[in-house]
């Protein structure tokens, strides 16, 4: 360590300046970056960005760049600091009213007729605190159950269908359980794919309608925790030590689970990931509240990605012709086609679905489809950043049994209350 | 006191600036990339960080809220136990290996080597391999002694894991530094003993132990710094949905839940300066220590 080879550090050197030499264009045409965290996804933003190079500036090579969701945010985070952002790049529901509320991000608000082509959920996704759109809406996707076909026949117990509620999830767990000895839903500590939907589908709330508040006070609320958390005590169903060394994705795709939640981005990657898997499961609506506090019972989060560009960025012109590119009808479509996810722009469903048509099982998209006519947005106000990783430790504490619910619960409240009334009285 | 002053020629004035010159590199690296850094810092742990490099000024806010959270104490705790359980351990089977690497063995040289891999591999891709050798269902570990311990999500045994593939992996790059202050023992002092008729046990007691107690000494502050700073380990080992996390999880991986995750530099910064006063304070003992058992006489 103390005495580097030398050739060692010529080359890291080399490495380290050879990006240097990238920024000047030698072709004449101005070079782009993009990016994005999702390398299933990579194919069809390149897909995508080409098709702007073919059909519409050609002097102008856009790259896609892929940097891990966990290190994204860091690195984005840091870029915006030294007014060094990637010319275009994702943003996320969490991330963007932050980002918007610091002027990081440029108005889009103008560059495209967004109410005729794309939904409230959409549209709601990509404004910042003020209203404004700082992003163009990119794709839209809601939760499902995923459920193993094979262990449901072995057990004799029919699929899931719209008719379910969370006494046939029991049921059926128990039921495979018994005859095949694999464990049934697989209730993992998790926001978006896990307890949230149960919470809306109970008709309770995360954030009160006027997201000023949590709902963690009100008791539709809290039953939905509660019975979410406990579903782990059940025989059939692994607890969350379990899950902290093999996710729910890894134990159903080997065989050892017949139900999880799954966000419908990741569908087209698992039937590919998973070639001998294909035809032996399959997806469902969500299971209904059997006897919820208010509404119908049925509900999933639905969250949307947006494209952003900086509000300072070099090459401003171009990159908000390429966002208007972006929220057009050609490139969704290309979107859509190349699989990446369902595109934001209303009409064009179909086209990821077509995705799917090269493999001899057709999953049953269309409970996707009908789910967005009861979907509920994503979980978001301006001080979530400062909430969110707390009331994860919180729900992890209930979970190991170190805070009783009723404590937690509260806790939760408390300090969502606390950090948004906090950024209320700061901006 | 007498005081001298001296007058230096000016060929030796220009032989001293000739000096600086020369260690303005390292000097101006130090200062740009560690001194600058540590001063930001410690202004940023009086400060809230609202986003985007934007800090108010709050005071001392930040360590009254420290020192209030039972979590900064946990990991405080974690962290002396992880330096318990790893440095002791760890030393003591460094020095063992370097002595069987240092005695007349066939096939030191590849010995050497296998002992020296670990430090070669990239931490990360080493815990990985470590998470499915713990792994409670299909591990070997369990496997083999046929038990079914929840090696990195039971709070009981988390901390032995960590500890395990820390001392796993730090081995043999201790075991060669520690080979090297063995190597220069000169031999003739084992003779001596020989023809007196000291037992092996006496011979390591009375020669070894206190001819490489100075290096000895090195790795141990070595490896107690980077024990308190420890990282990336048990990041890649626990991840922040594992039930067992708050039994396990060092101070640098709370500053970096809370930085990183959280978005609260100024509460980081806050651990990041609770832990470096932690590392001077352990390394003064140290030094008070040292003069009882560290030998420079040879």
């Amino acid at each position: 360590m103390k005495q580097m080879p030398r050739i060692l550090a010529l080359l890291l050197t080399a490495v380290l300046i050879l990006p240097l030499s990238g920024c000047g264009s030698s072709d004449g045409k101005t070079h782009l970056t993009f990016q994005i965290w999702d390398v299933a996804q990579r194919d069809g933003m390149q897909a995508m960005c080409d098709a702007y190079t073919a059909n519409v500036n050609p002097d102008v090579v856009i790259e896609v760049q892929v940097t891990s969701w966990s290190e994204y945010w860091t690195k984005l985070e840091a870029a915006a600091e030294s007014n060094t952002l990637p010319d275009l790049f994702w943003m996320h529901t969490d991330q963007i009213l932050y980002y918007s509320e610091f002027g990081m991000l440029a108005d889009v608000t103008d560059l495209f007729p967004y109410e005729e082509h794309y939904g409230e959920i959409s549209i709601s996704n990509a404004q910042g605190s003020d209203g404004r759109m700082y992003g163009v809406p990119k794709d839209k996707d809601n939760i499902i159950l995923v459920y193993n076909r094979e262990m449901f026949d072995a057990a004799g117990v029919a699929y899931p269908d719209e008719t379910w509620t969370w006494d046939d999830l029991e049921a059926a767990s128990q039921a495979i359980y018994d005859a095949t000895g694999n464990y049934g839903y697989m209730a993992y500590n998790d926001e978006q794919l896990g307890y949230h939907n149960f919470v809306y589908q109970n008709g309770g709330c995360i954030l009160t309608e006027d997201k000023t508040q949590g709902g963690f006070d009100q008791e539709a609320t809290r039953e939905a925790v509660e019975y979410y958390v406990n579903l782990q005590n059940n025989d059939w169903c692994p607890n969350q030590a379990y899950f902290a060394e093999t996710s729910p994705g890894t134990a159903f795709f080997s065989g050892k689970g017949a139900m999880f939640l799954e966000g419908s981005w990741n569908l087209l990657a698992e039937m590919n990931n998973y070639p001998d898997m294909v035809g032996k499961w399959d997806i469902a609506v969500l299971p209904a509240a059997p006897d919820p506090v208010s509404g119908d019972g049925r509900a999933t989060i639905s969250n949307g990605l947006t494209y952003a560009t900086g509000a300072h960025g070099k090459n401003l012109d171009i990159t908000l012709d390429i966002l208007t590119y972006f929220a057009g009808e050609e490139a969704q479509r290309i979107q859509g086609e190349s699989g990446a996810a369902i595109p934001a722009y209303e009409g064009l469903e179909d086209s990821w679905i077509s995705a799917f048509s090269g493999f001899d099982y057709q999953l049953n998209l269309d409970a996707i489809m009908t789910q967005f006519d009861y979907c509920v947005q994503y979980v978001n106000n301006s001080a979530r950043p400062k909430w969110k990783s707390g009331v994860v430790d919180i729900m992890t504490s209930i979970y190991n049994g170190s805070v009783d619910i009723d404590t937690g619960l509260d806790n939760i409240q408390n300090l969502i209350n606390t950090e948004t009334s906090k950024k209320l009285a700061d901006s | 006191m007498k005081k001298t002053t001296m007058k230096l020629s000016a060929a030796a004035r220009r032989e001293e600036n000739w000096g600086y010159f020369m260690i303005a590199p390292t000097i101006i690296g130090l200062v740009v990339l560690n001194l600058w850094p540590f001063i930001q810092t410690i202004y940023t742990s009086f400060c809230e960080h609202l986003g985007f490099g934007n800090y108010k000024f709050i005071g001392i806010g930040n360590y009254v809220e420290m020192f209030q959270n039972p979590e900064v104490w946990r990991a405080t705790w974690n962290t002396i136990l992880f330096c318990i359980l790893t440095v002791p351990v760890g030393l003591f089977l460094s020095l063992l290996v370097a002595m069987m690497l240092n005695a007349k063995i066939r096939g030191k040289g590849l010995f050497r080597t296998i002992f020296f891999l670990p430090m070669v591999c990239a931490p990360a891709a080493v815990t990985m391999v470590w998470r499915w050798i713990f792994n409670s269902d299909y591990g070997i570990l369990n496997q083999i002694f046929g038990t079914n311990i929840n090696w990195i999500t039971d709070s009981k045994y988390v901390m032995i894991a960590c500890a395990i593939v820390a001392i796993w992996s730090n081995i043999g790059y201790d075991a060669v530094l520690l080979l090297a202050g063995l190597q220069n023992i000169s031999k003739s002092y084992y003779e001596a003993a020989e023809i007196d008729g000291t037992s092996k046990i006496n011979q390591f007691l009375q020669i070894t132990l206190p001819m490489v107690s100075p290096t000895l000494f090195v790795v141990m502050i070595m490896r107690l710094m980077s024990s308190i700073k420890v990282y990336d380990l048990i990041y890649m080992m626990v991840e922040d949905t594992n039930p067992a996390l708050t039994s396990v999880q060092s101070l640098m991986y709370l500053f970096y839940r809370e930085t990183f995750v959280a978005g609260s530099r100024g509460s980081g910064a806050a651990i990041v300066v609770w832990t470096v006063l932690l590392i001077g304070i352990i390394t003064v003992i140290q030094f008070i220590g040292q003069k009882k058992w560290v030998n420079y006489d040879v």
